[in-house]
């Protein structure tokens, strides 16, 4: 039984955010349909999908045509949720906004996510997710290897908005308990990356030194940067001054820099001094092997990380993170079109009423026969709906 | 009324992972209430991270180690809806405000533990910070394109605290819905480790073995030759060709179009199979051209772009009078700090107007207005205070947030 169980949800998403925000619903007992166009969503092989569109059922609807709307029209009859990215006024235009299907099933709760609020002047730009990531600023906080703005690996926007999405669902849903009505819920692409704004972008007129300094941006990148170390075998490791416990030998000592001072004394060297002693530190480090460095820190409850590729996390290599492992994070899903599959596992975790995983991703259409059958349409009636030929 | 109006949350936690969470419920309309110790939430002095996971909520500063402190913060527990905090292992149990003795004073309640590690395993004993979940789910690897040669690369926004800390409130919310539905509250928790391994959930195995998934260039440019980074004559300029007609319609911008028809390039696959010499092609092309002109040339022909901004640390977002008229800017004046502009609303509502309504408070702001609610006297809390067991900012406030 999942936290969610009744909830049924209708996926018009694409891309990551919208995909990702509901498989967090969906795998904590929400029923998702996933609406695909006729021939499928376009964005199938893309990286990720596999993840981010798995425990969900699928059906084709073509939109454009009058019998699809009417099998849609009752789909969210039946509807708690309805999720789409649409830019804004597209959904409007094809007779799907809120407005609209509001008069349909008032409980309805309706959230949008394009990648810019509706009424912004950037509202009818492309949304990808490297564009919000240069129009929203960004790129230009992080630094790197060179000046200039530093394309983020990560999807940031998407990755901000993927925790939007299913947080002002649920909040309209508890918000439904009492008033039994349903509303419409906004957020966007450009709003997922200001979530991550929290530690940086804080402006204030009279600010005491120390306020700017702990996540200044600097060329060298700064910080947390200088906590990564190279190990032999070119391998690096991300060290950490706090780990909750109490250190039973120094960092330095286990590197074999017993004259080393101490983390405070450390700090407060003129900073040429600290410059020379992070060096012999740096070239310490390049004598050790990672695996029994990671091992012999832990050990003396120093907080280490290897920086691994999160498919070695996974266990591509051999050998998955243990924590990972332990947390059930790493999980095997036999995936219709890849066959078995090492993925993220589930990474809310509710004690009474446990997620879990609920299949792979569908194929496009696959259930539509399930879905469509049950609202009394015929064989060839489900054809039609699912785009005919077109698909 | 705001979509979770009415609903509690007592927020023990400290530093991020903790109290972003509760944060963002009190954006979305919840009444936070933050318990701090009587010398302040260890994250105050750092500055700007401290502000930006604090508005909106009310702080009681009181030493829970104490007998009469403990009491409050059962009391607080009491009426709480959800309870969140980001201790350590045992540390939550042995103050006596761990899940048994919630449950004990609140049968229903929600009740979230956000760890670094998890709840059982080999490291659930420890804490961490941020880097380490960097590090351990491969985002430091791609980040810096390590593949290439390069050092791996920390991101500076602090990307697993938040993670963290936005899993537990989807974690909070799903089991508060439940709540309300069946009247049964519950244990939940997330972790540090397990918000990153989300932000790199593309990775994939099949058979064992790792799937490709799009990888940095070693200039930290972009993912492919169509959706990348090209420095220009006087800038930059992030592209997104992503169609077959956005690539030809690329091409003749950059007058080249016979780049569209030579065989090297003709379909997606190819242009990522060749990726380094199409890249090396058009990177000449744009360095023969200004940012502003080709962006503009781009939007004509119907190529997705955009020119990337220096907002001089957010100040061109938190100032933009679109931003502003939308509600994504926070505005309020602090007493220290003075005016404050932050990121606003995040999620908006239809039929539940803005939430977001109050400076980050001082150590203890609060406390006097909670502990009048919880039925305390002036005399009971003045002999609190004399006794150390709670705080509230008097003239001699030492904080500098």
């Amino acid at each position: 039984m999942g936290a969610l169980d009744g909830v049924r949800i209708l996926d018009l998403s694409w891309g990551i955010a919208g995909p990702l925000g509901v498989m967090m619903l969906a795998e904590q007992g929400a029923d998702v349909v996933k609406v695909e166009p006729p021939g499928g969503d376009p964005f199938r092989a893309y990286s990720g999908y596999a993840v981010w569109n798995r425990s969900r059922r699928s059906v084709t609807i073509d939109l454009k045509s009058p019998l699809g709307i009417e099998a849609f029209g009752k789909l969210v009859d039946d509807a708690d949720v309805l999720v789409e990215t649409f830019r804004p006024g597209v959904a409007d235009r094809l007779g799907i906004g809120y407005a609209e299907l509001a008069v349909r099933n008032p409980r309805l709760v309706y959230l949008s996510c394009p990648g810019y609020p509706e009424g912004h002047r950037l509202a009818d730009r492309p949304g990808y997710d490297a564009l919000v990531q240069a129009s929203s600023g960004q790129q230009w906080e992080q630094p790197g290897w060179r000046m200039g703005p530093i394309f983020l690996h990560m999807p940031m926007p998407s990755m901000g908005a993927c925790f939007l999405i299913p947080s002002g669902i649920l909040a309209a849903l508890i918000q439904r308990v009492e008033t039994g009505r349903g509303q419409h819920v906004r957020t966007s692409l450009f709003q997922g990356a200001l979530l991550y704004t929290t530690q940086i972008w804080q402006q204030v007129e009279h600010a005491p030194a120390p306020f700017h300094d702990l996540m200044g941006k600097s060329y060298p990148p700064g910080v947390h940067q200088q906590f990564l170390f190279e190990c032999a075998n070119q391998e690096w490791v991300h060290t950490s001054v706090m780990s909750g416990l109490t250190p039973t030998k120094s960092q330095d000592a286990l590197l074999g820099l017993d004259d080393a001072p101490d983390p405070f004394a450390f700090m407060a060297l003129p900073p040429a001094e600290r410059e020379a002693f992070t060096q012999r530190r740096r070239e310490a480090y390049k004598l050790h092997d990672r695996a029994e460095l990671v091992a012999e820190f832990q050990a003396h409850n120093h907080a280490i990380e290897a920086v691994i590729t999160m498919e070695e996390a996974l266990g591509g290599g051999g050998h998955p993170h243990p924590q990972l492992v332990a947390n059930g994070m790493v999980a095997t899903v036999e995936d219709p079109e890849l066959g078995p599959t090492t993925q993220i596992g589930v990474p809310i975790n509710l004690h009474s009423t446990p997620g879990a995983i609920k299949g792979p991703q569908p194929l496009p259409g696959q259930h539509n026969d399930e879905i469509l059958g049950a609202l009394g349409y015929s064989p060839d009636a489900i054809t039609t709906i699912a785009g005919g030929g077109r698909g | 009324m705001s979509a979770l109006e009415g609903v509690n949350v007592v927020d023990f936690g400290q530093y991020l992972a903790g109290p972003f969470g509760p944060m963002i419920m009190g954006d979305l309309g919840a009444d936070v209430i933050k318990v701090e110790p009587v010398h302040g939430d260890g994250m105050r002095l750092a500055g700007k991270p401290f502000f930006g996971c604090q508005r909106g909520k009310r702080s009681i500063a009181v030493d829970l180690k104490s007998p009469a402190g403990l009491e409050i913060g059962l009391e607080l527990i009491a009426r709480a809806d959800i309870v969140h905090h980001n201790m350590t292992a045992g540390v939550a149990n042995k103050l006596g405000i761990g899940y048994a003795d919630a449950k004990r004073v609140n049968p229903d309640v929600v009740y979230c533990n956000t760890w670094a590690y998890g709840l059982e395993g080999p490291l659930a004993h420890f804490g961490g910070l941020d880097p380490l979940y960097q590090a351990s789910a491969g985002l430091e690897y791609e980040a810096g394109a390590a593949q290439t040669g390069n050092d791996p690369l920390y991101y500076r926004f602090g990307m697993c605290d938040a993670a963290n800390a936005m899993l537990s409130v989807v974690g909070s919310l799903a089991a508060l819905y439940h709540q309300r539905v069946t009247g049964e509250g519950q244990e939940l928790w997330t972790s540090l480790m397990d918000g990153a391994a989300v932000y790199a959930s593309d990775a994939l195995l099949v058979d064992g073995e790792a799937v490709e998934r799009p990888r940095l260039d070693q200039g930290l440019h972009g993912i492919d030759s169509c959706y990348r980074l090209y420095e220009t004559q006087d800038g930059w300029i992030q592209i997104a060709a992503v169609k077959e007609s956005e690539w030809v319609a690329l091409c003749g911008v950059l007058g080249v179009p016979e780049l569209a028809e030579d065989a090297r390039f003709a379909v997606a696959s190819l242009r990522r199979e060749n990726r380094t010499e199409l890249e090396t092609l058009l990177a000449a092309r744009f360095l023969t051209r200004t940012s502003l002109s080709t962006a503009y040339a781009l939007d004509d022909a119907g190529v997705p772009n955009e020119v990337p901004v220096d907002t001089h640390g957010g100040a061109l977002v938190l100032n933009d009078a679109d931003n502003a008229r939308l509600g994504m800017v926070a505005e309020y004046e602090h007493p220290i700090m003075g005016h404050l502009r932050q990121f606003g609303e995040l999620v908006q509502f239809s039929d539940a107007p803005g939430h977001i309504d109050g400076a980050p408070p001082l150590v203890g702001q609060h406390t006097r207005e909670i502990l009048e609610l919880l039925g305390r006297d002036v005399a009971t809390m003045d002999g609190l205070k004399s006794d150390g067991v709670i705080t509230w900012p008097g003239d001699d406030y030492p904080w500098i947030v």
